[in-house]
């Protein structure tokens, strides 16, 4: 006799709704598959295979799990679009930003290194190595809220992507500035600023935040699937 | 290939159909569906349970728990006064689309 019960309530342990409805969602779905599975063994089945059978019925339980949350919430768009973006992306934003600001108080001195262009490129190795931290909790808070792969990944990376905002203000701005003063403008020492502070702020950052976002995804993932195999 | 919006469509309306002759629980419903369509339209649990969750959220489909003649809980789902008033434009909807695509079929073959 299978224990349909605790297998849904291992798989769908991440369903992020209260916890009587949550109870009731394991009931109901352990209560179907506990039907097919019988129902298979009524056919003849080998009790292995009425199992395999009855599994198939549920590819991917980490979606399973996404789409009963967004169907069970019935939110707005715009509503699932801030549990499931904004609210992951701006806390990573924060926390990272504090972690920055507390190291440089602290006196951390950034790595510098030099290129042959004009300028130097700053790294805070302490913060870049916490940053994989933070992109998996984006990513984790985003996926609890019910996000699809693609907008795990984003919240993951938001501060990069709140960076490149910035930056991509901040020049025109700084153009339109010196045009005005009566400055002359060097396209070229431009290009090089946006290519150094890219490379600093926003590619080796991106980088070290999507690798915790893609943890976070792969555990996930490897979950589902070892649970797979345990019950198979 | 059919896209998503059709095969909701499609579900909902299989959905609604069915559970106008009376209340059935989500296995009994996907079998009666995959039955009486002969196997065409057959529902996973995976795409059964979000599909009856939004649904009920519609307010179109109300699901209670009862205990059946074997003692088992299962949660029985009803149609709702505004689903049965949803089935009929839905049906409406459906029955245009086939007439359109059979009439394209026609001149096809003319």
């Amino acid at each position: 006799m299978r224990d349909w019960q605790e297998l849904v309530r291992q798989r769908l342990d991440g369903l992020a709704l209260d916890s009587t409805e949550r109870e009731a969602v394991y009931d109901e779905l352990a209560a179907h598959l506990e039907e097919a599975y019988e129902n298979l063994l009524v056919e003849g089945l080998p009790e292995k295979e009425a199992v395999q059978r009855t599994l198939t019925q549920i590819a991917d339980w980490h979606d399973l799990q996404r789409q009963i949350f967004l169907a069970r919430r019935g939110g707005q768009p715009m509503q699932k679009r801030i549990q499931q973006l904004w609210i992951p992306g701006f806390l990573t934003l924060t926390l990272s930003m504090m972690f920055l600001i507390a190291l440089q108080k602290h006196g951390f001195q950034p790595r510098i290194v030099f290129w042959s262009g004009p300028g130097t490129i700053l790294f805070y190795v302490p913060w870049l190595m916490s940053l994989p931290l933070f992109g998996a909790l984006g990513a984790y808070l985003s996926s609890r809220a019910g996000g699809a792969r693609g907008t795990v990944l984003l919240a993951s990376i938001f501060p990069v992507l709140a960076l490149t905002a910035a930056f991509l203000l901040m020049f025109p701005i700084g153009l339109i500035i010196k045009r005005i003063i009566g400055r002359q403008v060097d396209f070229s020492m431009v290009a090089t600023a946006i290519l150094r502070d890219g490379i600093g702020w926003i590619l080796v950052p991106g980088a070290a935040l999507l690798v915790g976002g893609l943890l976070v995804n792969l555990l996930f993932s490897r979950r589902s699937s070892s649970q797979d195999t345990a019950i198979g | 290939m059919i896209g998503p919006g059709i095969k909701r469509g499609t579900a909902e309306l299989a959905v609604l159909s069915v559970l106008e002759d009376g209340p059935l629980h989500g296995y009994e419903l996907a079998r009666r569906i995959e039955r009486q369509t002969k196997g065409a339209l057959r529902f996973t649990l995976a795409a059964l349970y979000p599909m009856l969750y939004r649904m009920e959220q519609r307010r179109w489909i109300r699901g209670s728990w009862e205990t059946g003649s074997n003692g088992r809980r299962r949660r029985c789902y009803r149609l709702t006064a505004e689903g049965k008033k949803k089935l009929s434009p839905i049906r409406q909807e459906w029955a245009e689309l086939f007439h359109a695509l059979r009439q394209l079929g026609k001149v096809a073959n003319a």
